[in-house]
């Protein structure tokens, strides 16, 4: 399959969808966030500047005309009650400073001497740039001076804003999430689909609700699902059709070549015949195992079974030992498992000469039944491939030792079917191991045999 | 002996009919062919036959329903050996249920359906038709286990399954079969021999003693199975037909 090559990454970019969709969703809500609130403050400025003005305009006069009247030992109690929140008067000339930098503070200048009707000589000067503090000084009546000392700046902002404007920022990143998660969700449900996509055809269908576009996908997940699943079917009845068709005529081969008078060419007639006999069998099997009809479980004692199983091929004459008996039952289908097992200890029997079957529990509590040989084992790059239908070890004396390379792969579909998993591991001793690992165990009879 | 059995083939392929039909006469057989039901009827009906090997993939009536027609009909004491086309469980115990008695898997060799033929004769002459108790029931009950004859296990009071191997179904089958009565190791060895009787070279005293340990059966106690000396073994335990499984 074509795999497009992965585009270049940009260092720091996060990997997600939807880490990537939050990041962009975010950043602009933020901006644009930020981009109103200074221009409410911008406004907010601009209006109180004017206010204050407006306000000089008309107190200033007032102030300096009660200041007049007043004797000077007076004026300093009153200074506190003329004091507004940028400006305040103070008896005193101006401090020494530089000439004014700020149009604003020329304009307040202006503003104040217009507004005294430019009958005192006004001397500004600005005393701090930093926050912006100037003072006017004039000379009143009596000669005394007074110096308007302006300190322009803004209304204080409320306590509370700070918090609205995080709980504003907050609702929008919540938001923000809500919709990249309701976006990204479908997609990863679609690849959790597409992971369990059964070709047998026993998967899950995705649910097709939803938005339109993750309907239209998972109908789409859905229709292909159902194609390979009827394609798969199909292929496994053309086989078991063409196996049991072949049965009758091998049938009549195989009683005309007995019938015949003995020799050599019968007797190599024969083998012939049993190998194509077997491949049918087995080809029947393994189209069968794809959709096994499993009936009800049964609880079954494990130890029993691998003996019932083991004592049958000794009754046969064949070298197949019992190993580790741990007592362990569990609920499972004996007809399906007893097929695996066999599979397993006929492969052993075939590449090995001999097996030995046991059952363990393993370190993650897992009921696991191992069919052990001490044969060649099989390449570790091979190991997957063999559970594949119709694979055999090129190195393999397949057809002498009567493998059909369907063995192996009929125990993995059973194995499948039973919930379980098959594995293949070469021993340290050398040898393979089969394991077919199944369910948690269950506590086995306690007055075991 | 007098006596020759006559068997009768009943299978669609003309071939298959007659190569059959060829080895078991020259084995000493009398045989009759019939192509289908309504000439296998006409031949149980006009002639005694001692056995039906019966094709089960057949056109028309197929042979799993003529083999429970045959059950209940007059005809229900011939033997029947099926022919199956598959190897499968499901395929076995049907054929078993629908009252066979055997079966041969195709592509059979025709040593082998011999063998299974005489087998089943020697079984069925051995057996007085009223003691074939367990033919009739999927399950057994004796002592504290039940006996599933379709998926040859034993069942414990908890319903937990103990397989058991071929040789100890059959041998323990026998024994449900005659209760209370006392069994030669020859009775026991000609009637447990099984599908691989040529290899099987195990003693009945180690089957036996294979199959007490199954059923938990000490020794010394002998609950199930009591050895009698110089003559063979009973099994002393009474036997409940359960029918189905639950």
């Amino acid at each position: 399959m074509k795999v497009l090559a992965r585009p270049r990454r940009w260092p720091g970019v996060p990997r997600t969808l939807g880490m990537r969709l939050l990041l962009i969703l975010a950043a602009g809500l933020l901006l644009a966030h930020a981009l109103s609130f200074a221009l409410l403050f911008y406004e907010r400025a601009m209006a109180t500047r004017g206010m204050m003005l407006a306000g000089m305009a008309q107190d200033v006069p007032l102030s300096v005309a009660l200041l007049e009247r007043l004797s000077p030992s007076e004026r300093a109690e009153w200074l506190p009650q003329l004091q507004r929140r940028t400006y305040r008067y103070l008896l005193r000339p101006a401090q020494p400073g530089t000439p004014l930098a700020s149009e604003r503070a020329r304009q307040v200048t202006a503003l104040v001497d217009r507004s005294l009707g430019h009958r005192y000589a006004l001397r500004a000067r600005a005393v701090s740039r930093l926050p912006e503090r100037y003072e006017v000084e004039l000379t009143l009546r009596d000669g005394r001076p007074l110096t308007i000392e302006v300190t322009p700046s803004l209304l204080p902002i409320a306590r509370w804003l700070p918090w609205v404007l995080a709980v504003q920022v907050a609702l929008l990143l919540a938001c923000a999430w809500l919709a990249v998660r309701l976006a990204t969700r479908p997609l990863v449900q679609l690849a959790d689909a597409a992971n369990r996509l059964d070709p047998a055809g026993g998967g899950v269908a995705m649910p097709q609700d939803g938005p339109l576009e993750v309907a239209q996908a998972a109908r789409a997940l859905n229709a292909l699902q159902a194609r390979v699943s009827a394609h798969v079917s199909e292929r496994m009845q053309i086989l078991a059709a063409i196996s049991h068709d072949l049965q009758t005529p091998i049938t009549r081969m195989r009683l005309r070549v007995e019938a015949m008078d003995d020799g050599e060419a019968q007797q190599r007639l024969l083998a012939d015949v049993g190998q194509l006999s077997q491949l049918v069998r087995e080809g029947i099997q393994y189209a069968r195992s794809a959709n096994v009809a499993l009936g009800p479980t049964v609880r079954l004692d494990l130890p029993s079974f691998l003996a019932s199983v083991v004592d049958d091929y000794q009754d046969m004459g064949k070298p197949v030992q019992l190993g580790e008996l741990a007592a362990v039952a569990l609920h499972t289908h004996p007809q399906v498992l007893r097929r695996v097992v066999q599979n397993l200890i006929d492969n052993a029997l075939a590449y090995a000469g001999g097996a030995e079957a046991g059952v363990r529990i393993d370190a993650a509590g897992l009921v696991c039944i191992d069919v052990l040989d001490n044969g060649p084992g099989i390449p570790e790059a091979s190991l997957e491939a063999v559970l594949q239908p119709f694979h055999r070890l090129e190195s393999s004396r397949g057809r002498q030792t009567g493998g059909t390379g369907l063995g192996l792969a009929i125990a993995q579909q059973l194995t499948q079917a039973l919930g379980g998993r098959l594995r293949l591991a070469n021993r340290d001793t050398g040898g393979l191991r089969a394991t077919v690992e199944l369910g948690t165990a269950q506590p086995t009879r306690a007055s075991a045999d | 002996m007098s006596h020759t059995d006559h068997i009768l083939v009943v299978d669609d392929d003309r071939d298959i009919r007659q190569m059959v039909g060829d080895y078991l006469r020259k084995n000493g057989l009398r045989v009759s062919l019939a192509a289908d039901g309504r000439e296998m009827k006409a031949a149980l009906d006009t002639s005694d036959v001692d056995l039906v090997v019966l094709d089960v993939m057949m056109p028309g009536e197929d042979g799993l329903s003529l083999c429970r027609n045959l059950r209940a009909g007059k005809h229900r004491a011939v033997p029947v050996v099926l022919l199956t086309a598959r190897d499968d469980e499901t395929d076995r115990i049907i054929g078993l249920e629908m009252g066979a008695d055997d079966y041969v898997t195709k592509p059979f060799s025709s040593r082998e359906l011999l063998a299974r033929i005489n087998a089943v004769i020697r079984r069925t002459r051995m057996l007085p038709p009223n003691l074939q108790v367990s033919e009739a029931a999927r399950l057994i009950g004796f002592g504290q286990w039940r006996l599933d004859t379709s998926s040859r296990h034993l069942l414990d009071e908890q319903g937990t399954a103990y397989p058991l191997s071929g040789a100890e179904f059959r041998l323990l089958r026998v024994f449900v079969d005659h209760p209370q009565r006392v069994l030669s190791r020859d009775q026991l060895l000609n009637l447990t021999q099984g599908r691989d009787a040529e290899l099987f070279d195990r003693s009945i005293d180690l089957l036996v003693s294979r199959l007490r340990q199954r059923l938990g059966d000490a020794a010394k106690e002998q609950a199930y199975i009591k050895t009698v000396r110089s003559e063979g073994y009973v099994f002393c335990q009474p036997v409940v037909l359960l029918g189905d499984p639950a």
